[in-house]
């Protein structure tokens, strides 16, 4: 038996060197917010990953958690002046606790039931804050977030604070997967019955699923909070919810590194879309859409199991063909 | 008391819109189980292709019925070549896979219409009626009737007719109905063809008297299935009459309470029908909280 994080240790060297050269390599700054805002949004798939990949359970309001969690340290900061640090860390607390309220009531709903409840959630909390004009500003927004000010406040600064919290949560995400709890939550995603009847209490990991990736979206909308130091309820709709969900299907729904992956592919789509624009100014509409869309079509018919998975298992034949040895089943696999 | 009739009316127009949506969401699940998230795109496109082809000098009577074929042949290539190929498909995979095709769907629309609104003529002229202290605009009336039309042309088609009873078969039970000769694949594209020209009918009479534009699908969308939840999944009465009470409810809460938050009116109904009672209002023949 090798040792329990083996897959972490063995990928994480690259990984590492990649996300402390990265901004050496692309040295713009434009390039810098690119990478910056990739992070936070690396760090909502991540919790939607264990949501969906891990528990099984569709959530389509990821990003009312990301504008919770946006607005709680916007609000907090501004108007009550409490230093940026204690505001995200409110951010992850009040979304958890949103999550927490929200899981507890729908949990025990499946398929379209649980869809469609958290679409609407998603849906109530824009119009929400959109609305509670008194303190989120409503259409108006709220200006002067005061930054983090982690390394003065650079760009540079930013992009390791960010990241630093990607490669954490990406830590406790692939020591959840591989311990006990990772095991229980692969039962449930299974069979919710066998579960049951092995003594997993269901009801108890679908809700802390949730919670975890209502906190990991929270903190994430805190870091763009302070990042953007203005605020508008726009970005946290169905369609930044959707974005997410596209990031988790490509690389993979049960698959940690996939849903890493997977932020960065559509990261760099949206990239080249934005430089195609410039180039041909008549795709200025909603390109990035009909890709998301394409994308989600194309994954769900030909490789519903995402792209990471898929390689490593034609990987994983062609090694076992040369030994003649047959491959070890890939199904429901994670890490 | 007026005050109350107006808001009762209008409420009747937007539910029976709701409940043509709902209807459209039943007739596609009885028979393949899934739930096409895209529903709500069927109603923009039918607004949306009617708008163009009236601009396009075509007389309005064509523009529709041209519109509603449109919207029906892509309905029935959506089923064949995308939902039918779907491999391992299960409720998430076939949840995200139809959120794909709405947001194919929405974002094809923004590159060909752009984001602005756009009006649609009404039926006929755009002076409102007036009876008893509440006032409706003309095309309101067309609304009802045609939502009536719809509801009593699909109860004739489901329950009179022959093609009626081979749709009913195979939601009752698949194997059986192929064992008789019944095509299940022609029955799941037939349901694809109804629910998307009966929502392109919607779209269409509904787009005078608010404006349409390509992103009003979304929302049509999820109130729709908002009443499906309401009435009990599989249940096209009940969810006819969720609709009409979806529809009262969201106008009396504009009315009364606050016309910002109308829109979120209907999504806190369904989060309360979820908790309370996830069967539904009449929903006897759902699973409710099992399977799907």
């Amino acid at each position: 038996m090798e040792s329990k994080y083996r897959n972490f240790s063995k990928k994480s060297i690259p990984y590492a060197l990649l996300v402390l050269l990265a901004p050496f390599i692309l040295t713009d700054d434009y390039y810098h917010s690119v990478m910056v805002v990739a992070g936070m949004h690396a760090i909502v798939v991540l919790g939607l990953c264990l949501v969906m990949g891990l528990a099984g359970q569709i959530s389509l309001g990821q990003a009312a958690f990301w504008g919770i969690g946006a607005y709680t340290s916007a609000v907090l900061t501004t108007k009550y002046g409490i230093p940026p640090i204690a505001g995200l860390v409110a951010a992850a607390i009040i979304p958890g606790l949103f999550a927490f309220v929200l899981a507890r009531a729908i949990a025990g709903l499946q398929g379209y039931y649980l869809a469609m409840a958290t679409l609407a959630f998603g849906y109530i909390v824009q119009i929400g804050i959109g609305e509670w004009e008194s303190v989120t500003g409503g259409a108006n927004g709220i200006i002067g977030i005061p930054p983090i000010g982690f390394f003065g406040e650079s760009e540079l600064g930013m992009y390791y604070l960010v990241w630093g919290i990607v490669t954490v949560l990406l830590i406790f995400s692939l020591n959840l997967v591989h311990s006990r709890v990772g095991r229980a939550y692969r039962a449930i995603h299974k069979s919710e019955i066998a579960a049951t009847s092995m003594g997993v209490n269901v009801r108890q990991f679908k809700l802390s699923a949730f919670v975890v990736g209502g906190m990991f979206a929270g903190i994430s909308g805190g870091l763009y909070a302070h990042y953007m130091g203005i605020l508008d309820p726009q970005p946290f709709g169905l369609h930044e919810s959707i974005l997410f969900i596209t990031m988790v299907v490509i690389g993979g729904m049960t698959n940690v590194w996939g849903a890493l992956i997977g932020t960065i592919i559509i990261e760099v789509i949206r990239e080249v879309l934005i430089a195609l624009s410039h180039v041909i100014p008549e795709l200025k509409g909603d390109i990035d859409t009909i890709v998301y869309g394409a994308i989600l079509i194309l994954i769900m018919m030909f490789m519903p199991e995402g792209l990471v998975p898929r390689i490593r298992a034609v990987y994983a034949k062609s090694k076992a063909s040369k030994r003649d040895v047959q491959p070890k089943p890939e199904r429901g696999e994670v890490a | 008391m007026a005050e109350l009739l107006q808001y009762v009316a209008n409420g009747l127009v937007s539910g029976g819109i709701y409940a043509i949506v709902a209807i459209g969401f039943i007739t596609i699940y009885n028979v393949s189980k899934v739930i096409n998230m895209a529903q709500g795109e069927f109603l923009m496109l039918g607004g949306m292709i009617t708008v163009t082809f009236i601009s396009m000098n075509i007389p309005y009577a064509g523009a529709v019925i041209l519109a509603i074929l449109l919207v029906t042949a892509l309905g029935i290539l959506i089923q064949k070549y995308i939902i039918a190929n779907a491999k391992n498909a299960n409720p998430i995979s076939l949840i995200i896979l139809t959120i794909g095709v709405s947001t194919l769907i929405r974002g094809v629309a923004s590159l060909l219409w752009g984001k602005d609104p756009f009006a649609l003529p009404p039926l006929t002229s755009n002076d409102p009626v007036s009876f008893g202290g509440i006032t409706v605009a003309q095309q309101s009336i067309w609304v009802i009737l045609s939502v009536l039309l719809i509801l009593f042309g699909l109860w004739y088609l489901m329950d009179k007719t022959m093609l009626g009873k081979k749709i009913n078969a195979c939601s009752v039970n698949t194997l059986a109905a192929r064992l008789m000769g019944i095509s299940p694949v022609k029955m799941t594209m037939l349901s694809f063809a109804i629910s998307a020209a009966t929502g392109a009918v919607a779209g269409i009479v509904i787009a005078p008297l608010s404006v349409t534009s390509y992103d009003i699908g979304a929302l049509l969308g999820i109130k729709g299935f908002a009443a499906v939840i309401l009435g009990g999944l599989g249940n096209p009465i009940g969810a006819t009459v969720a609709g009409f009470l979806l529809g009262l409810l969201e106008s009396l809460g504009a009315g009364y309470v606050s016309s910002g938050l109308k829109d979120a009116i209907a999504f806190l109904i369904l989060i309360a029908a979820l908790l309370i009672k996830p069967s539904g209002l009449f929903g006897e023949r759902s699973v409710g909280k099992g399977g799907l």
